[in-house]
């Protein structure tokens, strides 16, 4: 041990040395929101921060930092080794490191200035700054990139070579891969403009959506019954495809139903409001699941337009961002006009589930495949109109803060809806404010908020294109997520994506015409294939931060899926449609059907739009295995890398074993066997499995012949495996 | 070494842009070092202290088997039987399927006696639990928040009723790994029989926020154990074999880099050729996945294939090859826990007693007294009762109230139940907590679901209030944010 410490002190005077003369460069400003408030949240909030309840000693950092002598105090005390003085307290089991205490040191230093949190600050429209090399920029997005690797001393990578950009592009605008000719494709603004404008963008971008939204086709508690929705997924994807403004597709989800002169699509859409996982069990209390209804609403109203967790003040103020368990329940009260008790007092278990109010329609699509129908037709075709759970306001509820989270605790005051107060409030006079005044604050970049919600957004779409957002917590921008690792870019992309009048498919375009994105991904923490950062740069610190830079990452299961029938030819390009089920193996259902009955597979290979997302656990693959995220906050964001889809071990099972339901497999085989291929290597290019002659070290592996027969395999489903395997495990460079 | 890097990692982290303006006094900062030495303690790796067991085998009755029928005797309640149900119970309370009924009291509907040397108190549905007596630790004051069946499931794996959050066995396996290298950590089996069997989620045994390959793996009792274990017709297990090796080498050429850039700097790479150089730690997984799931592909059907296990013992489960039953995975699960399996978790689903609760009961007590018995005493046998936890329990108890869904049964309730530990470090033979006379609130020792966990993690070696991981901001915890503790009174 003693050694140990004398390494260790040896090893920290090394730091500091070469730490003050690596610096000498870097900022010696302090940034609150950066550098500060991040240790606060987490070491000292807890009880000296928003929640009045929690608070210890009065002493409330905010305040404090107003009055000198509590300043002087507080360096003293966490600094202190008398453990009766120290902060934060032994028993708490937080900790501040020495860096830490330094950085609180020089914070105060500099005057202890205290910044409102930076997600609450209206983002600036930041001048481009300069950069010295005018050659790299392919848009203004590369002038505020370039600027900081500039400053930081780092180049950016090279460009990604055209296979791989045009495999990326096609995987992150579709989800599928490109085929044979658009790989020959050389004008990337072509390229970019149709994928954005396929219909598959749409079905791409709604995998993404119905994550957020947690969309199921099932009820979600205590059974798999199925209900009414699907004609909200196909809404979903048409307004991607119709590049519905961002702000439009907002107010027609939440309060569809409550727009002037509201239309069928809107009815559809406010759907949103019914996706929640329900419960059709006898014997469910109506009032404990109205609270527990009312409390999943504004939790995934947080997520997805707060980027906020005031689900953490359903039972107390929040412990480190400043919403209130009044925010909480006035947020809640916004739904109190949608009736979830009627399901409830049915007890139903039946499946589909009864779930007024619903309503029976034809999509958009559908109304206009009908409008060129002989009226004979079109009879028909109506009957095929679909319910759809909408919303419909009645009478609200009350709705009363819940001490402690406690449905049964019915002492707390009423409260009726209300934005939280530290963001401002509504104007509505004396008429009780709705859910589309609650949209339209979110929306309004004026006098609402709608300038934080659009970053939260053009967050989530960066996100997309990289895998990792600006700022790395897409779905915490409060006090203990990540400040954004390039706030002027961010902020700066904020406006573009509002003065373009919420145009998605314009932010998305501009990024994808970025050379930032079109850098080749590095494959190793430590800046990977670009040698030169690495040799320049030993230290994590600074390194490019992941949402710079591109990265390579496993696909999502949907994507997995699709792939595989995209390279055999099977795909089926028809956009919407009822929800099939997926192919399971057997009996994979049978612990949680209930009431019992025998799962029937559908036969369906379009694209997986249309596949029945599941609660439990979706099963979208060919093979029946792989998994999309369970039903919960979880889909806020969805896990990459290896654990993309689930259980690695059961998937792995699932890859490494060819399932005679894998026709994918079967079809590029045969494709790829036709004609005098000499390598796997050419048969899996002709297939269009792999359209990635860059893998060179791999052509040993793939030009392996068969033991005994050679490449002579005319009649293989198993044999040829290889181009298989990357059917079920496609990376996205 | 680890603690060095944990610390160099450490002073990275934060130090590197911001100790420039470290202008404290030397003696101050070693005193803060030490601290900083201190804290990184708290870093080391688990177990936090020595564990008492290696395992934990739990027997999860799902539906809520009636705590009066079975560990909880109440001879006031015989007498009330028929009576109103004092309202000064029941006032305000949650309530399910009895909501807005008469609510009257239902007598004990089977006998009690007492067993062993330890004088423990069961009911004539379960005699082979009496056998074992001396063995259990039986908790009679057991409380649950949730009252329906898939939120109660929920509170009892994950110590909340929010989904998405892990369950005991992901948290478990998440800290200390799993003993079997050629099987999953954490496996759920399930078997049925009894009254109306309630469905059961895979959110039970979901990781949550952890890393996925942290999730229970549900085996199948009969069939196929585990989807696509066995290779389709015509394939060999050499030419699976020669599959998995290909796609390694495939995954290997990426472990280095695919464009071949020589890779002299990265951890452990060694860049020479057909050395594999793993220096991505994804691609690395990758390649140990498949390679457990092709070992899986002969461990499993050994594990499932019970043709060497001997007559007597067969006869001592009740258990015959292949049926699906609770005796069957009882015998699976000594293989298991054999085997180097974490944590091992048998559903019984089907006691959901709402009616007929004699007729239910004496279907689901046949279906798994015995193998319950059988299982302890066959690990006490093989010398391995020591080193494994079991537990028995639902997801809540019963009401004392009547209910007649075709004959007398009960309702759910969460104020008061039965669950029993036994096995390492676990004071047998003793009856800990206790009910009022109606059997309707736990009044003694109260046990919470959270000080079960709290309980559970402590014989594995961990310290539920150190064991956390961070989570939308918050350092997440099996037990969560109130307060928790280990039943130290239980344990020996």
């Amino acid at each position: 041990m003693k050694f140990l410490m004398a390494v260790r002190g040896f090893f920290l005077l090394l730091v500091l040395l070469t730490l003050t003369a690596r610096n000498a460069a870097a900022s010696d400003q302090i940034d609150f929101n950066r550098d500060v408030r991040p240790i606060l949240s987490d070491k000292c909030f807890f009880c000296h921060g928003p929640d009045d309840k929690q608070r210890e000693s009065n002493f409330r950092l905010d305040q404090a930092v107003q009055d000198r002598t509590k300043i002087a105090d507080l360096l003293r005390r966490v600094t202190s080794t008398n453990p009766d003085e120290q902060m934060p307290p032994p028993k708490s089991g937080k900790h501040l490191a020495v860096a830490e205490i330094s950085t609180l040191q020089r914070w105060i230093e500099q005057g202890a200035k205290w910044a409102t949190h930076w997600a609450y600050v209206a983002p600036l429209k930041h001048d481009l700054p300069k950069v010295a090399d005018t050659s790299w920029p392919a848009n203004w997005i590369d002038r505020f990139v370039l600027a900081r690797l500039e400053r930081d001393g780092v180049k950016p990578a090279p460009d990604a070579d055209r296979i791989t950009l045009i495999r990326r592009l096609s995987f992150d605008l579709r989800g599928l891969p490109p085929s044979l000719q658009e790989v020959e494709s050389t004008d990337l603004e072509q390229f970019v403009d149709q994928f954005l404008a396929s219909d598959a963008f749409g079905e791409r971008m709604a995998v993404w959506w119905l994550d957020l939204v947690r969309y199921a086709d099932t009820v979600g508690y205590h059974g798999d019954q199925e209900h009414h929705i699907s004609p909200y997924r196909d809404w979903v994807i048409d307004a991607f495809i119709d590049n519905l403004p961002f702000d439009q597709f907002t107010q027609a989800q939440l309060a569809g139903d409550l727009l002037p002169e509201s239309s069928t699509d809107d009815k559809i859409a406010s759907g949103y409001n019914r996706l929640l996982q329900t419960s059709h069990e006898g014997g469910v209390q109506a009032k404990e699941y109205l609270a527990m209804y009312a409390a999943d609403r504004v939790r995934n109203l947080s997520g997805v337009w707060f980027g906020g967790t005031v689900g953490c003040a359903q039972c107390h103020n929040h412990k480190f961002d400043p919403y209130t368990a009044k925010d909480f329940y006035s947020l809640a009260a916004f739904f109190a006009d949608l009736d979830e008790a009627a399901h409830l007092k049915k007890g139903s278990d039946a499946s589909p589930t009864v779930r007024a109010p619903e309503l029976r329609v034809l999509t958009k699509r559908e109304r206009v495949r009908a409008e060129k129908m002989s009226a004979e037709e079109r009879a028909a075709f109506e009957k095929s109109a679909r319910l759809t759970m909408i919303s419909s306001a009645i009478e609200p509820r009350e709705m009363r803060i819940l001490p402690r989270g406690n449905w049964l605790d019915d002492s707390g005051p009423i409260v009726t809806p209300a934005v939280p107060e530290f963001l401002g409030r509504l104007d509505t006079g004396d008429r009780r404010a709705n859910r589309l005044d609650l949209a339209r604050w979110l929306t309004d970049s004026k006098n609402g908020v709608g300038l934080l919600t659009a970053r939260i957004m053009v967050n989530r779409f960066w996100a997309l294109m990289f895998g990792e957002g600006l700022c790395r917590s897409l779905e915490d921008f409060g006090a203990q997520g990540q400040p954004p690792d390039h706030s002027e870019l961010l902020d700066r992309l904020t406006h573009e994506f509002v003065d373009s009048g919420w145009n998605v498919r314009h932010i998305l375009k501009l990024i994808a015409m970025s050379r930032t994105y079109r850098q080749a991904s590095s494959n190793s923490e430590f800046g990977g294939r670009n040698s030169e950062i690495r040799s320049s740069v030993p230290h994590s610190e600074f390194r490019i931060p992941k949402s710079l830079r591109q990265s390579r990452f496993r696909l999502p299961a949907e994507f997995i899926r699709d792939n595989a029938l995209a390279i055999s030819g099977l795909l089926v390009h028809e956009v919407g449609g009822p929800s099939v089920r997926p192919y399971q193996p057997a009996g994979y259902y049978k612990y949680l059907n209930f009431p019992k009955r025998d799962y029937v597979a559908d036969n369906d290979q379009r694209a997986v739009s249309p596949r029945s997302w599941r609660p439990e656990r979706t099963a979208v693959s060919a093979s029946g295995i792989l998994q999309v995220p369970q039903f919960s906050e979880a889909g806020l964001r969805r896990r990459q890398g290896l654990e993309a889809v689930a259980s690695r071990r059961v998937r792995a099972l699932a890859a490494a074993i060819p399932a005679s339901d894998v026709q994918g497999v079967r079809c590029p085989a045969s494709r790829g066997m036709h004609g005098p291929a000499t390598t796997l290597e050419h048969a899996a290019g002709r297939a269009g499995v792999a359209q990635r002659p860059h893998i060179r070290r791999s052509r040993a592996s793939l030009r392996r012949p068969h033991p005994e027969r050679g490449w002579r395999h005319r009649r293989i489903p198993h044999r040829l495996r290889l181009p298989s395997r990357h059917l079920a495990n496609p990376r996205r460079h | 070494m680890s603690n060095l890097n944990a610390i160099t990692n450490q002073i990275h982290r934060r130090t590197f842009l911001n100790a420039t303006g470290v202008s404290l006094g030397s003696a101050a900062l070693s005193a803060l070092m030490a601290r900083d030495a201190q804290a990184m303690d708290e870093y080391r790796p688990l177990p936090h202290h020595r564990p008492r067991v290696k395992r934990v085998i739990y027997l999860y009755m799902s539906g809520g088997p009636s705590h009066l029928e079975t560990f909880d005797e109440k001879p006031v309640l015989a007498k009330m039987h028929g009576e109103a149900m004092p309202e000064s119970f029941t006032k305000g309370q949650p309530i399910a399927q009895l909501q807005g009924q008469k609510l009257t009291c239902q007598g004990p509907l089977i006998g009690f006696r007492k067993y062993g040397e330890s004088g423990q108190v069961i009911s004539d549905f379960l005699p082979w639990h009496g056998k074992m007596a001396d063995d259990l630790c039986i908790i009679r004051s057991m409380v649950t928040e949730q009252i329906n069946h898939d939120p109660a499931h929920t509170f009892m794996n994950t110590g909340t009723a929010i989904n998405g959050r892990p369950s005991m066995g992901s948290w478990i396996n998440y800290g200390l790994g799993s003993e079997a290298d050629d099987l999953p950590g954490f496996v759920v089996l399930t078997s049925e029989g009894g009254r109306n069997p309630q469905p059961i989620s895979s959110r039970m045994w979901s990781a949550g926020f952890l890393p996925s390959q942290f999730q229970g793996v549900p085996f199948e009792s009969t069939g196929d154990p585990v989807h696509y274990v066995g290779n389709p017709a015509g394939v060999s297990m050499a030419q699976q074999r020669r599959l998995v090796d290909a796609i390694r080498k495939l995954d290997e050429h990426r472990a280095v880099g695919w464009d071949s850039v020589p890779t002299g700097h990265g951890n452990g790479a060694s860049g020479r050729d057909g050395v594999p150089t793993y220096n991505d730690p994804e691609v690395a997984a990758r390649i140990a996945a498949y390679e457990l799931a092709f070992k899986m592909q002969s461990s499993v059907p050994g594990l499932m294939d019970l043709s060497g296990e001997t007559q007597g013992t067969l006869d001592m489960y009740g258990a015959k090859p292949g049926d699906g039953s609770f005796a069957s995975n009882c015998l699976l699960a000594r293989r298991m826990a054999e085997r180097g399996v974490r944590f091992i978790q048998l559903y019984h689903r089907g006691w959901d007693h709402h009616g007929d609760l004699v007729r239910y009961m004496n279907i689901c007590c046949g279906l798994t007294d015995q193998p319950a018995w059988a299982l302890l005493t066959d690990l006490k046998q093989r010398g391995m009762l020591d080193e494994t936890l079991i537990i028995w329990g639902g997801e809540f108890g019963r009401t004392p109230m009547f209910q007649g869904k075709g004959g007398p049964g009960r309702d759910h309730h969460i104020k008061a139940f039965s669950m029993w530990m036994a096995g390492g470090g676990v004071r047998s033979g003793l009856t800990y907590g206790a009910t009022d006379e109606f059997g309707y609130n736990s009044v003694e020792n109260v046990v919470h679901v959270r000080d079960l966990h709290a309980t559970i993690l402590h014989q594995l070696g961990i310290d539920h209030e150190r064991f956390s991981v961070k989570y939308q901001g918050l350092d997440a915890r099996l037990t969560g944010v109130e307060k928790a503790q280990v039943l130290h009174d239980v344990l020996a």
